[in-house]
């Protein structure tokens, strides 16, 4: 959406009716993203991998909970993979393929909110910042420069151990940690938004602060933020298991990360038991790996000019 | 009764593959100058562990590697036999109560010399009791080994007198290090609280017992070096290094790779790793420790002013009682501890044969049981599976498990499992044990789950369950005691205070047995295993390891340094040689002991080991 | 991970119209900018703790015997009026809060051993990939699409999605435990063998042989981001005006591309280089962690129990500190090679 389309469509809009012309123009943008997301290989191979976790994540709902219940389960610990056992068995009989699905819940729901959280904070504090150029702006531009800075796990390490280990915690850390970036990216989409003809119009006429944001900026940094939350959603995973193998997540929540965690603790490295720290792992890199692929082709689409390497 | 804290923290280690205090490592910073020249003469045994010592000065050290090197360092009155624990002579050959009751007289052996060359005399041991009786910081770690004595004396420099002002049985114990006069009266009562204590390569420390210290870096080594003037020989290997280690896993690597000698405090699966390798003997020891599972009482204070959050509903001792037959011990130990273990019923291991009490009626795995009994005591299901008492309180409660150790991370998802069986919800949240001591200690907990190392004496054990050692007010604060469960029956410590000055083994056995029956039933905890010690060593490289007890008890790690004296480096030609004890272990120390076995009560000592603000460092 | 996010705002914002030597005020104006974030995060770490929960004498008095005297001590200096602790802290921000609790020493005590450790993994680690990482960047960015570009884009995203503790674990399976046929010939953990003479030539080699592991699952993960970030800019350069007509003038291939596009391009790269010092030091921990190497990450770890307060707020000041030092310095350097973010 180049500046000339957008004074076009404004222009010729008049007879239409305003709203309608937008949704159009909008809608429009959404299916030419569909039919070249569809052209784009990696990120369609990316978008099957997230949809085959998604669906292992829904899956494991239906895992007995006795499957899991070290109580109750009768294998034998550090089982390696047979036909019985796919992906062998853990340091307490359980199987490792069941954990690994059930883990696929925790580790994708915290990485989806702990993105949400950052995103919302990121964007806020973007749009905010770009759109008050006086203190306030400044201010939350220094402090998006602070918190850019600060090495981001010393950080998450602090912040988890102040806040204590629970899952809506280390979705908090995470979300805390991790917004900056995005800030600062729409800040500087703003600051363009916001210099566009249409909007010193609507200024003119009167709009207050909160609806130009609103009606006006938003829309126009939101594609951009779509594309940041998929690249986001990666971080917020390897975050995540990063946190929960030094034993910052919910101890009693089963993730990728805490199944390392206690791979690592219950000396799966000197019983060679390679299946047990394998597959968790495996799984953050796939789903990672998908997230970057569909962030990428995001990326490529809503914005050819830049090569994202 | 510092060997309780010894073990203890040996326990908490065990668990730990998870981050513990010390760090691992040869280190970049290993010492260069220090290093001795490697001559094929020079032994050096080292042996892993994954704790540090907290400090080296004895007053202020806690930690079970403190005490390890402690003892190696500063000789006591009287020692712990290796064969069975039975008291035998430290530095004093022989000791006797006065017929009123009112004083010990210890004989210190003669000709006694400190690693510096300075004599070892009574007045040395007159001046650390002294010390320790009239000190405030001195008392923290060793007050109560000295609770009955006003008084020490040294009428010359081979007699001790200790004056007494009740009769007491818990005088002769190993409890107190003897230190040098004449190095710790230059420190006073202000410069002991900071007082390292380190040894270094130029100014090692000044010790009676077997080995001194040469050099220690926090986090990476402690370095130990043989003292020829110990009194009973100098030991066979030269050296010894205690090298810290992050997780068993790396631990375990180096003894297969030789990089260490001896491997401490092994957990289950790194251990079984270790079986079967070659030149490695593995040695899993009866066990001297138990883990349970804890209830809240009635957190109160000492004069019984209630405090915390607990659920009153744990009070009622048929709900602890029942949750017992819920528990399924043998898979726990099966599971948990790879069979490496035995399911518990009361707090003295079988390994104290004397002491050990097996239950009348055992609480066994019987869930139908459980339920049975819940629904007898009033405690009915609920619509969501969970009972609730008659006035629909719900019987679900916060179950606390420690970070610190990979075993109590999956006994508490035992737990967890085997209450909601019953129809008892248990919401698990890991803390750190530092902090768990902190939130017991304000009964600010429903039920936990952590363990004791237990020593010979069942003395301390009993302790933890009076009135008088729940917590406590001091200053507006409330300070944490030994009692972690709070539990306070007055004929229980009516009991308590008969043993506590009763000198004949048998008639303090049969009150001993009453107690440990009345705790049993009342189940302020649910043992739930006595868990085996891990070690494993080179045993292509030395030979003559001493357990303690004989046949299945630990090899280092001990109430004193038996295997530090008397083992030997397996040399080239070392056929035969293993017949002659050479260096340490030349003293007949056999029949010595078997000469000197105190009679009656006397050899059981007991004592309680630390004021109790201390308490939190008993716990493992 | 900073590549993909942060890339746009790490580019030095431009300062407005100058007055006095756009370079000289450039260089003001950012180290001012390190000095008002290092004062935040003084004044962060500060408060952070304070709003933990439970009595502060509690929590540095924890499983120690401590004389009441001590105690009363602890209580006359923790229960003061906040503005006077904080005082106190400002003074001497990394003892001001006290000795380690877990060591019962000064946090300098407990921190200075464990400083070089982390260095020689850290700088080690960054150097070689780097080099590598430049060298991937280069070869597939100027033949973009070819079969060599397709392969190392592919194989460094694969690596860029990877936790590091986690790699360094499977290495350690495979090459230092040992799997099928590959013999364990690495060691599992540590920086030397126990009686090592680190000081001599031979010290040094058995330094090395224990630094191959960590130091290689670092690199590789950070010569992805590196790579990638090269072939970006060199994609860019190419594709500029200057490099098309000296191609067109018949300049060879290779001379274009080592007198002008790479130097060019390095400029980014070696800034991100000094950028992602702070991811680097992350991944530091978790990889000191998983080789138990003791240096500053394990420590980070240690403190994590109990947890160490004073130690864990020394540390996260340290790491802090020199994030943001070597942010100051990727700056400066930017400035000082690319005039235009002066103006």
């Amino acid at each position: 959406m180049t500046m000339t389309q957008q004074s076009i469509n404004e222009s010729s809009a008049a007879a239409l009716g305003a709203r309608d012309v937008v949704k159009a123009r909008r809608k429009a943008s959404r299916q030419r993203f569909t039919t070249s997301f569809r052209q784009n290989k990696s990120g369609l191979l990316g978008l099957t991998i997230l949809l085959v976790f998604i669906a292992v994540a829904i899956g494991a709902f239906f895992i007995p909970a006795s499957s899991l219940d070290v109580t109750q389960v009768t294998a034998d610990p550090f089982l390696p993979p047979s036909l019985q056992w796919p992906l062998g068995t853990d340091d307490s009989g359980r199987s490792v393929l069941l954990l690994v699905a059930k883990g696929a819940q925790i580790s994708l729901l915290v990485g989806f909110a702990a993105t949400m959280l950052s995103m919302f904070i990121g964007t806020t504090v973007g749009i905010v910042s770009g759109h008050y150029r006086g203190l306030t702006g400044g201010v939350l531009d220094r402090v998006t420069d602070w918190f850019l800075v600060i090495p981001y796990l010393p950080l998450a390490i602090v912040l988890a151990t102040v806040l204590g280990r629970s899952l809506l915690n280390i979705i908090v850390v995470i979300g805390v940690t991790s917004w900056p970036g995005t800030a600062r990216l729409i800040r500087a989409q703003t600051l363009s938004v916001t210099a566009r003809p249409y909007l010193e119009r609507s200024k003119a006429l009167g709009a207050g602060n909160l609806h130009q944001m609103w009606k006006h900026v938003l829309p126009n940094v939101m594609p951009l933020v779509l594309a940041n939350t998929t690249l986001a959603v990666s971080i917020s995973i390897l975050s995540e298991t990063t946190l929960s193998f030094l034993g910052l997540g919910d101890p009693t929540a089963i993730s990728w990360g805490s199944i390392l965690e206690q791979g690592f603790a219950a000396g799966a490295i000197s019983q060679g038991a390679w299946w047990f720290l394998a597959a968790p792992g495996v799984c953050v890199v796939l789903t990672v790996l998908a997230f970057n692929l569909i962030g990428r082709a995001t990326e490529d689409i809503l914005d050819p000019r830049q090569e994202t390497a | 009764m510092r060997t309780v804290s010894r073990r203890a923290r040996i326990v908490s280690i065990t668990g730990a593959a998870s981050v513990l205090a010390a760090v691992l490592l040869p280190g970049v910073a290993q010492a260069d100058s220090a290093s001795p020249s490697p001559s094929a003469a020079r032994s050096v045994f080292t042996i892993g562990v994954l704790q540090d010592m907290d400090s080296a000065n004895p007053f202020t050290g806690i930690t079970s590697a403190a005490y390890e090197v402690f003892q190696m360092e500063y000789p006591t009155l009287v020692e712990y036999g290796a064969k069975d624990f039975a008291p035998v002579p430290g530095i004093a050959d022989s000791w006797s109560e006065s017929a009123d009751h009112s004083s010990w007289t210890f004989k210190i052996h003669p000709g006694l010399k400190w690693s510096d060359g300075q004599p070892m005399t009574a007045k040395d041991v007159a001046y650390t009791y002294n010390r320790i009786i009239n000190g405030k910081y001195e008392q923290t770690n060793f007050g109560s080994y000295v609770t009955a004595i006003t008084k020490a004396e040294a009428p010359d420099d081979l007699t001790v007198i200790l004056h007494t002002k009740t009769p007491s049985p818990i005088v002769p114990h190993p409890g107190v290090y003897i230190i040098p006069e004449h190095i710790w009266k230059s420190i006073d009562e202000k410069a002991v609280v900071s007082f390292k204590n380190e040894g270094t390569p130029d100014a090692p420390s000044v010790a009676g017992g077997p080995y001194y210290m040469i050099e220690r870096k926090v986090g990476q080594f402690i370095r130990m070096q043989a003292n020829p003037n110990f009194w009973r020989g100098k030991p066979a290997v030269d050296e010894i290094d205690f090298r810290l280690f992050k997780n068993g896993d790396a631990m375990a690597e180096a003894l297969k790779k030789g990089e260490i000698d001896f491997a401490e405090g092994l957990e289950t699966n790194v251990y079984n790793s270790l079986k079967n390798q070659p030149n490695i003997t593995t040695l899993a020891s009866a066990p001297a420790s138990f883990d349970e599972l804890a209830f809240n009482t009635g957190a109160a204070l000492d004069d019984g002013t209630a405090i915390g959050d607990g659920n009153p509903l744990l009070k009622d001792k048929n709900l602890r009682a029942a949750l017992s037959y819920a528990i399924d011990k043998q898979a726990m130990v099966d599971k948990i501890l790879g069979g490496d273990g035995i399911p518990a019923d009361t707090i003295m291991p079988p390994r104290y044969t004397q002491w050990h009490v097996t239950p009348t009626t055992p609480m066994t795995y019987d869930p139908a049981k459980a339920k049975e009994l819940l629904d007898a005591a009033g405690y009915k299901v609920g619509a969501d599976g969970i009972r609730t008492d008659a006035k629909g309180n719900r019987l679900s409660f916060r179950l606390l498990g420690r970070t610190d150790s990979s075993t109590s991370q999956k006994a508490v998802q035992f737990i967890k499992g085997y209450l909601a069986a019953v129809g008892v919800e248990a919401n698990i949240k890991m803390v750190g044990e530092d902090n768990l001591t902190e939130i017991i200690g304000q009964g600010n907990y429903d039920m936990f789950e952590w363990g004791w190392g237990v020593e010979p004496d069942p003395n301390y054990m009993l302790n933890v369950f009076t009135c008088a050692n729940r917590s406590y007010k001091q200053d507006g604060a409330i300070l944490a005691n030994v009692s972690d469960s709070f539990y306070c029956n007055p004929a229980y410590d009516a009991l308590n205070a008969k043993q506590q000055v009763e000198t004949d083994v048998a008639k303090r056995q049969a009150i001993t047995a009453e107690m440990m029956q009345m705790l049993y039933n009342d189940a302020p905890y649910i043992i739930t295993y006595y868990y085996d010690g891990h070690e494993a060593y080179r045993s292509d490289r030395f030979t003559n390891l001493v357990n303690q007890p004989d046949k299945d008890g630990p090899l280092t790690f001990q109430w004193g340094t038996w295997t530090y004296e008397q083992m030997k480096p397996v040399t080239a030609a070392d056929a035969g040689a293993s017949n002659n004890s050479s260096g340490g272990s030349s003293i007949p120390w056999l029949p010595i002991l078997g000469g000197l076995i105190v009679a009656g009560g006397a050899g059981f000592l007991l004592a309680r080991r630390r004021p109790a603000n201390a308490a939190s460092d008993d716990r493992e | 991970m900073a590549l993909l996010t942060d890339t746009p705002a790490r580019t030095p914002s431009a300062a407005g119209g100058g007055w006095a030597n756009p370079s000289i005020r450039y260089a003001i104006k950012r180290t001012g900018a390190a000095l008002s974030t290092f004062l935040f995060v003084l004044i962060f770490n500060f408060f952070l703790f304070r709003i933990l929960p439970g009595d502060p004498v509690a929590l540095y008095t924890r499983g120690r015997n401590v004389d009441p005297e001590s105690i009363r001590a602890l209580e006359a200096k923790l229960h003061r009026p906040i503005g006077q602790q904080f005082v106190e802290y400002i003074k001497n921000p990394f003892t001001g809060n006290g000795p380690s609790v877990k060591y019962n020493e000064s946090v300098w005590d407990v921190i200075g051993p464990s400083l070089w450790p982390t260095l020689l993994l850290v700088g080690t680690a960054t150097i070689i990939a780097t080099i590598i990482g430049v060298w991937l960047g280069i070869r597939s960015g100027w033949n973009r699409g070819e079969r060599f570009d397709v392969v190392s884009t592919n194989t460094t995203l694969v690596l860029y999605s990877m936790p590091e503790f986690w790699f360094g674990m499977i290495m350690l399976i495979v090459f230092a435990v040992g799997i099928g046929p590959i013999p364990g010939m690495f060691p599992t953990g540590g920086l030397s063998d126990p009686g090592v003479d680190t000081s001599s030539p031979a010290g040094w080699v058995n330094v090395a042989w224990h630094l191959v592991l960590p130091v290689t699952t670092l690199a590789v993960i950070y010569l992805a981001e590196y790579s990638l970030i090269m072939r970006a800019s060199i994609i860019e350069e190419r594709g500029q005006d200057y490099v098309q007509t000296a191609r067109a003038k018949g300049l060879m291939d290779k001379m274009v591309r080592r007198d002008h596009a790479v130097p060019n391009a390095l400029l980014p790269t070696m800034t991100l280089v000094f950028l992602n010092l702070g991811f680097v030091v992350g991944g530091a921990i978790t990889i000191e962690y998983v080789y138990s190497i003791h240096g500053l990450g394990s420590l980070t770890v240690d403190a994590l129990q109990g947890p160490d307060v004073p130690l864990l707020q020394a540390l996260f000041l340290l790491f802090s500190g020199a994030v943001i030092f070597a942010n100051l310095v990727a700056d400066l350097l930017y400035g000082y090679f690319d005039p235009r973010v002066r103006t």
